[in-house]
């Protein structure tokens, strides 16, 4: 806990690329108006680490917390605004890191106690940090900044800044590598066939990608001597593909691809199903065995009217037969009605 | 073998309809839903884009070029035959294509063997639909299309499901089957003998005088205008949607809302064109001329619900157009020549249908917009209805006859070989 009163009035120092990322901004607008953008000035243990550093770019963060009680004694108009403040869940921002950099945090405490009775803090996970941070006070506004670098994966983590008062107050940054996150479906394939997985990082550009596959829990590496059965290659930095060849039943599985980046790794999983080709094959014969029913179901139906009508065809002629033979029977007498017959038939 | 005077009109006809439905449906929606193929013919030949596109083209082409094979052989033979060697071809073209290693394998087993088999099957069936109706004819051609429209409503899902279990390959094997009911529905078009088979003869002879037959002519080059324009929305609407910011499930959706519309469209209007007395023609030509004016409205309308309305009644006005454009073949030719006209003008009008889509990217590309392509479509569509127009008793009120205009002094020198229909007729 170092609190430095003597700096009240902010200068503000030339800071290289500011960006202010405001979480929750539960600002109560102080009596002067001043908007508390970069109230520190830099001290010289600073200033050296800046010059090692210098060629690495600068990234800002802010949180902003305020205090439980102020709710009860504000005005309305900062009520509706501090509504839905939950100061018991710890205040989080997640920042995606992909190369090393000069980092500046910064969190802002506002309260309506004494601010000199605040305990402020940073810690990096469970560990407190000892320098390298500055407290300032302005109106009842706490600023505290840590600034730091991370050059590598160990420094990739959780930085939280503590205010104590009665209850502990809490802001977390989470530094992260940029994470691959396409969820992908299993890829079907067949045996004999050959296919191709691919990973890609959105606007990211990792240093190497690395492939693995796995049986259970074991990580294998793929493709490192270039043989037959393996291609990898990229048409791009940010994605990666592996060509595998020749596929069989044993290539079935999971399998991962590693981004490597300077401040750590992030992974993905692709799954391969191998097929193999009788198993499309027996719905289709099975399908076309249905086809061929249905052929013969039409074509016995049609046979079977027609034989029925033919029936019924002849059927009628024999009649007509009948008649004409009982005609004949009848004698002489009935020669002119045969003739007009014989011509209404040969029409 | 009696021979009939009048198209029964229903009866057994109803089974052709139920034929016809399911062939429209395995034959233009196979063709509809094989977008969802092409992102994977893409990925797995590592092919661009426009390289893909053409297994759907040349299919597409070969369909509507072969369609005079296929009436022709039909005159021959009967329809049943041609139609169930064309579903043969058909499932045997998507069958080979499962084994393929190359995109030439595709263009080849797809398109041309596929294509084929399709040539063989649409034509000949929607002839024969017109040879069981006359007074109904609409409503039975427009109920057997509304097969189009809700089969790429439901194989678009199916297909994508087959690719998910399957891959591509096996999703074609099962493709392939399903084509195989091409056959089923081939058995189900029994032979119909009517009264002017004998009096315009073989298939030859057909040919040459329908290309001497001034309205029929006059009727290709309409239906050639329309095609051009008729497909355009379905290819580029979803590409005009996303220069309009959208993102692609709405585009996509908002297709298949035009794919719900479209059979309505084609009932209603084949209800319509069968109650409605006069020549067809000229209900043909109202809905051309809305479809035109619809696409000429597409580049004004920038707001999202303007967007959704017109895509609506683009598909109802474009379905209907369908089964009215259909019908009025029979009352130019007749219904003896009904397999041969129907093969060349499907024929001619593919040539408008090959040009339209390129065109319209042409004219995107040109301009950067598709508000060139569209109105150019709506220019088309009009213009085929001026042409439509010039057809004879058009401004008559009474209905035609559905003999031909000049029948018998164009029939037959030499011997006339009777359609070989041994099963008699119902």
């Amino acid at each position: 806990m170092r609190s430095l009163p003597s700096l009240r009035g902010p200068r503000p120092p030339p800071l290289p690329l500011l960006l202010l990322c405001l979480l929750a901004p539960v600002r109560r607008s102080s009596e002067d108006g001043r908007t508390p953008a970069a109230p520190f000035t830099s001290l010289p243990v600073r200033e050296e680490m800046m010059a090692k550093y210098s060629n690495l770019s600068l990234k800002s963060h802010n949180i902003s917390l305020t205090d439980e009680e102020k709710r009860g004694t504000k005005r309305s108009s900062e009520l509706t605004m501090v509504t839905g403040e939950h100061s018991n869940m710890p205040v989080e921002k997640n920042i995606t890191l992909e190369r090393p950099s000069n980092i500046e945090l910064t969190c802002q405490f506002t309260t309506s106690g004494d601010l000199n009775s605040v305990n402020v803090t940073w810690r990096k996970g469970d560990e407190l940090l000892e320098n390298n941070y500055l407290i300032n006070a302005t109106g009842s506004i706490l600023y505290t900044q840590y600034m730091f670098t991370i050059v590598n994966s160990e420094q990739m983590g959780s930085y939280s800044c503590f205010f104590e008062e009665k209850k502990e107050q809490r802001g977390t940054f989470n530094f992260k590598v940029p994470e691959l996150h396409e969820k992908k479906k299993p890829l079907i394939t067949y045996v004999g066939d050959s296919v191709v997985l691919m990973c890609k990082c959105q606007g990211c550009f990792p240093l190497n990608w690395t492939w693995y596959s796995s049986n259970g829990s074991v990580q294998v590496p793929v493709g490192v001597p270039m043989n037959n059965k393996y291609v990898i290659n990229g048409k791009n930095a940010n994605e990666t593909r592996l060509k595998i060849m020749q596929l069989s039943e044993e290539d079935q599985g999971s399998y991962w691809c590693h981004a490597i980046f300077q401040l750590g790794e992030s992974e993905e999983h692709i799954e391969i199903v191998v097929l193999s080709y009788w198993v499309p094959l027996k719905a289709f014969l099975a399908i076309a065995a249905e086809v061929v029913l249905l052929v013969a179901i039409i074509l016995l139906c049609e046979m079977y009217t027609q034989k029925k009508k033919k029936h019924s065809d002849d059927g009628k002629e024999f009649e007509q037969i009948e008649q004409l033979k009982s005609d004949d029977s009848n004698g002489i007498e009935n020669n002119a009605p045969r003739h007009r017959k014989n011509e209404s038939v040969g029409q | 073998m009696a021979l009939r005077a009048e198209p029964p009109d229903g009866g057994w006809g109803w089974m052709v309809v139920l034929s016809a439905f399911f062939q429209s449906a395995l034959v233009f929606g196979v063709l509809r839903s094989f977008g969802v193929f092409f992102v994977e013919f893409v990925a797995a030949f590592e092919e661009p884009a426009a390289r893909v596109s053409w297994i759907a083209s040349i299919g597409i082409a070969v369909q509507q070029f072969g369609s005079p094979v296929g009436s022709a052989l039909s005159t021959k033979f009967g329809p049943r035959p041609v139609v169930m060697a064309g579903g043969i071809l058909a499932a045997l073209g998507m069958l080979l294509a499962a084994f393929a290693t190359s995109l030439t394998h595709l263009y080849l087993s797809i398109g041309l063997l596929s294509g084929s088999g399709w040539a063989l099957t649409f034509t000949p069936t929607l002839a024969c639909l017109s040879r069981y109706f006359s007074r109904r004819r609409s409503l039975a051609t427009g109920l057997a299309l509304t097969g189009v429209g809700l089969s790429s409503f439901a194989f678009a899902p199916l297909f994508q499901w087959l690719l998910s279990q399957y891959a591509w390959r096996g999703a074609l094997l099962l493709v392939s089957a399903l084509s195989l009911h091409l056959v089923a529905c081939g058995a189900l078009l029994r032979p119909l003998s009517l009264a002017e088979d004998p009096v315009v003869g073989g298939p030859g002879a057909q040919l040459a005088s329908l290309l001497r037959h001034g309205p029929f002519l006059r009727y290709t080059v309409a239906l050639t205008l329309i095609n051009t324009a008729y497909f355009i929305p379905y290819v580029h609407l979803v590409a005009h949607l996303r220069d309009l910011d959208w993102d692609p499930l709405p585009a996509a959706f908002l297709l298949s809302v035009a794919a719900i519309s479209d059979p309505v469209g084609r009932v209603a209007s084949g209800w319509l064109g069968d109650a409605v007395p006069g020549p067809v023609a000229r209900l043909l030509m109202l809905w051309t001329t809305l479809t035109g004016v619809i696409l000429a409205l597409y580049p004004v309308a920038q707001a999202p619900t303007a967007l959704v309305a017109l895509t609506v009644a683009y598909g109802f006005t474009s379905g209907a157009l369908t089964p009215v454009a259909f019908s009025v073949l029979p009352e130019l030719v007749g219904t003896g020549k009904i397999y041969c006209g129907l093969g060349l003008v499907q024929m001619v009008e593919s040539i408008g249908g090959l040009l339209g889509a390129p065109l319209s990217g042409y004219l995107r590309d040109v301009t950067g917009t598709y508000t060139a392509s569209f109105v150019v479509a709506g220019a088309f569509l009009l213009a085929g209805s001026g042409v439509l127009i010039t057809l004879p008793h058009f401004f008559c009120f009474s209905a035609p006859t559905s003999k031909p205009q000049d029948p018998v002094t164009e029939a037959l020198d030499t011997k006339v070989p009777l359609p070989r229909e041994g099963l008699g007729e119902d």
